[in-house]
């Protein structure tokens, strides 16, 4: 978990990626790297434009410059993607949201198999045992045949990490999957992430966890106005940020 | 085209039973509402009763009522009143509920205000409640109008001369049974577009004065 | 003569009549719901020139009253060599307002689906028409039924009009009693309670479909 960025093969690459909202520059100009088994932890005040950076890698918001590359697959700003490459990149890089998203009118076990049977094509059988085992690898077995509105916050942001568990992703993003929960809660979704960074999976996760970062993290990114302040590993920048305005951020969150 | 002229004569008798019957409507509705909303069980289901049975009826139905039915000993009745008097008691029944949905939209803040102030029920209803009823329901009304102003087509089987009378007319006269139908769906398609409009304008006048 | 009096003479009738128009409500919502899931669907595609051209024909099925509409079909079609029964053709008429008006109780269904699920599916990479088979038209039809009912209300309503074209429903049928007998208001009173027997209890149903819908979701 502490080798260094260099050895390994870059899972994504963001280079020179900006993204506007009308006359509003939210990403500006940022350049990344993560690579395989990598634990990258986004931090930085509000409005810094951490969940859009997050959300141009799976192309939920598509960049307005640069390009991004998520395992093989390249895209450039501007272009057209064609259906295949976009989901071939978004079956590589899984997604969890804040405010979770699973589908109230479908089953918690539904929820996990629907996807896997439309986009890889797997017999109901089949998905469904890979399912019940996700299913059961965050701890919701029992709750296979419930609905989601049944569940705690906690219970149903673990159901929507196995959904994007499913597909079997390369890489997994995060966009502040806590926030939304209260501080027990959130703590079963930590310990979940927690296991699927010693299993060896690469992630992305935007968070305000300081201690998840500072934990489970490698690579510390902190943005502040849509661009990276300073990357490194987390202790060291947790102890000695260079600069004045991660000093600030850093001093309103980890004293409060 | 002659023909459009001749029908699109109709419009002004057309847009006569809307207004009247909204008017009717928008008047008749208040006690509706008032009882519907009363603390007396009795006086609601009564309420409740009345508006059911006002909106469970076709329009088309209540104008044979009317004309034909209790109007067959009022031979002053002439089917203008007839259509404006049938449509319009529909109407109250519609405008009751659009009014009841304005009452709970308003803000209980504004009750309890009013209530602390020493205003009596009465007054606070009147004075401080009721005109912000009347401008929250201003949107439902107007677009019940523009509905109302199709519905009043119905007057034209009991004889009464407007755009779809004449059309029928026109069709009888030149053995063309498509072209006037066609014309005259065209004419209510667009005196309806403005009314849309001219609402949507008035929603936006009115929309700062209501606390909700 | 009471007031009552020949009412179990005319009921038969009467309840034929009311036969016809459940008849013809039932065939315009099955005709005129699918096409206003349809036309609900081409609203809102990102394709501007089918959006255009839907969102045409929904404002003028809904511009133009249902009677004008029926006038069309029954009278107007003939002339342009299509000759329909009355039956046919208010159950066309009757369908074509359906999806007009549906259309828009439809659309506002779908768009109530929250945004945040279509992403997710989007995030799956799930492709967009399984994205609306699976996840958006399946809630968004379930919101949209409690005022998919009271149009179906409104519907049954609307089949009263078809008296302008002879068609023997239960309007038609009250007005012949009517004619021959004289005594219309008690005919009229007659078939406005066979009216009611069908509008008031399908109300009550949905509000508690309403109400029930509310718990779930």
């Amino acid at each position: 978990m502490t080798q260094s960025a260099q050895n390994k093969k870059p899972v994504i690459h963001l280079q020179n990626v900006s993204k506007r909202f009308g006359a509003n520059t939210v990403v500006d100009d940022v350049t990344l790297t993560v690579g395989e088994g990598e634990v990258a932890a986004i931090i930085g005040p509000s409005g810094a434009g951490k969940s859009t950076l997050l959300r141009c890698i799976n192309l939920l918001e598509r960049p307005d410059s640069g390009c991004i590359t998520v395992c093989d697959t390249l895209v450039n700003a501007g272009e057209q993607i064609g259906a295949k490459e976009l989901a071939l990149l978004r079956r590589n890089a899984g997604m969890v949201f804040q405010s979770f998203n699973l589908f109230p009118h479908l089953t918690v076990l539904r929820n996990v198999s629907l996807a896997q049977e439309r986009v890889l094509g797997r017999g109901r059988k089949e998905a469904d045992e890979v399912s019940a085992t996700l299913l059961d690898r965050v701890g919701l077995a029992d709750k296979a045949d419930e609905y989601p509105n049944r569940c705690s916050g906690g219970q149903q942001q673990r159901i929507a990490i196995a959904r994007a568990l499913a597909l079997e992703p390369k890489v997994m993003l995060f966009d502040e999957p806590t926030s939304a929960l209260d501080p027990e809660l959130g703590l079963e979704v930590l310990a979940v992430m927690k296991e699927l960074a010693v299993e060896g999976m690469t992630m992305v996760v935007v968070t305000h966890e300081m201690q998840f970062a500072r934990d489970v993290g490698d690579h510390l990114i902190v943005m502040a106005e849509g661009a990276i302040l300073e990357e490194g590993p987390p202790e060291e920048i947790f102890s000695a940020p260079r600069h004045g305005r991660t000093r600030q951020f850093l001093s309103a969150v980890l004293e409060r | 085209m002659h023909m459009f002229l001749t029908i699109f004569a109709g419009v002004p008798t057309t847009l006569l039973i809307t207004v009247a019957s909204l008017a009717l409507g928008m008047l008749g509705g208040i006690p509706l509402v008032l009882g519907r909303r009363s603390r007396f069980r009795a006086l609601r289901m009564v309420s409740r009763f009345l508006i059911e049975t006002l909106r469970g009826i076709p329009p088309l139905v209540w104008l044979f009522l009317i004309f034909f039915g209790f109007g067959s000993s009022m031979t002053w009745m002439t089917a203008l009143m007839a259509s404006i008097f049938g449509l319009g008691l529909i109407s109250c029944a519609y405008m009751a509920e659009i009014y009841r949905g304005g009452l709970s939209a308003i803000s209980a803040g504004q009750w309890e205000a009013a209530e602390a102030l020493g205003m009596n029920h009465r007054s606070v209803l009147s004075k401080v409640i009721g005109p912000q009823v009347f401008r929250v329901s201003i949107p439902a009304a107007a677009t019940y109008g523009i509905g109302l102003l199709k519905d009043s087509s119905v007057a034209f089987t009991i004889g009464v001369t407007d755009i779809l009378f004449r059309a029928t007319a026109q069709s009888y006269q030149t053995r063309d049974a498509l072209t006037p139908f066609l014309i005259a769906g065209l004419v209510y398609i667009i005196i309806t577009i403005p009314s849309a409009w001219g609402s949507r304008w008035l929603d936006a006048r009115l929309k700062n004065r209501v606390a909700r | 003569m009471s007031f009552f009096a020949a009412w179990d003479s005319w009921f038969p009738t009467l309840l034929n009549g009311l036969w016809v128009s459940v008849r013809v409500a039932g065939l315009s919502l099955l005709l005129g719901l699918p096409a206003g899931l349809l036309l609900a669907l081409g609203s809102s595609t990102k394709r501007r020139p089918v959006r255009w051209l839907v969102i045409g024909l929904v404002e003028l099925g809904r511009g133009m009253p249902a009677l004008v509409m029926l006038q069309i079909v029954y009278f107007g079609l003939p002339s342009a060599g299509l000759t329909l029964s009355a039956f046919v053709s208010a159950a066309i008429a009757f369908a074509l307002t359906t999806a007009a008006y549906t259309s828009e109780i439809l659309r506002g269904g779908l768009q109530a689906v929250p945004a945040g699920e279509v992403e997710a599916a989007e995030a799956l990479g799930m492709a967009r028409r399984d994205t609306l088979r699976f996840i958006v038209i399946p809630q968004g039809v379930r919101i949209a039924i409690p005022p998919l009912m009271g149009f179906a209300i409104l519907i049954f309503q609307v089949t009263s009009l078809a008296y302008t074209i002879a068609l023997p429903e239960l309007t038609s049928q009250a007005y012949s009693i009517g004619s021959s007998s004289f005594r219309y208001t008690s005919v009229f009173v007659l078939a406005a309670l066979l009216y009611l027997a069908v509008t008031i209890p399908t109300s009550f149903l949905t509000e508690r479909v309403e109400n029930r819908l509310a718990r779930h979701l």
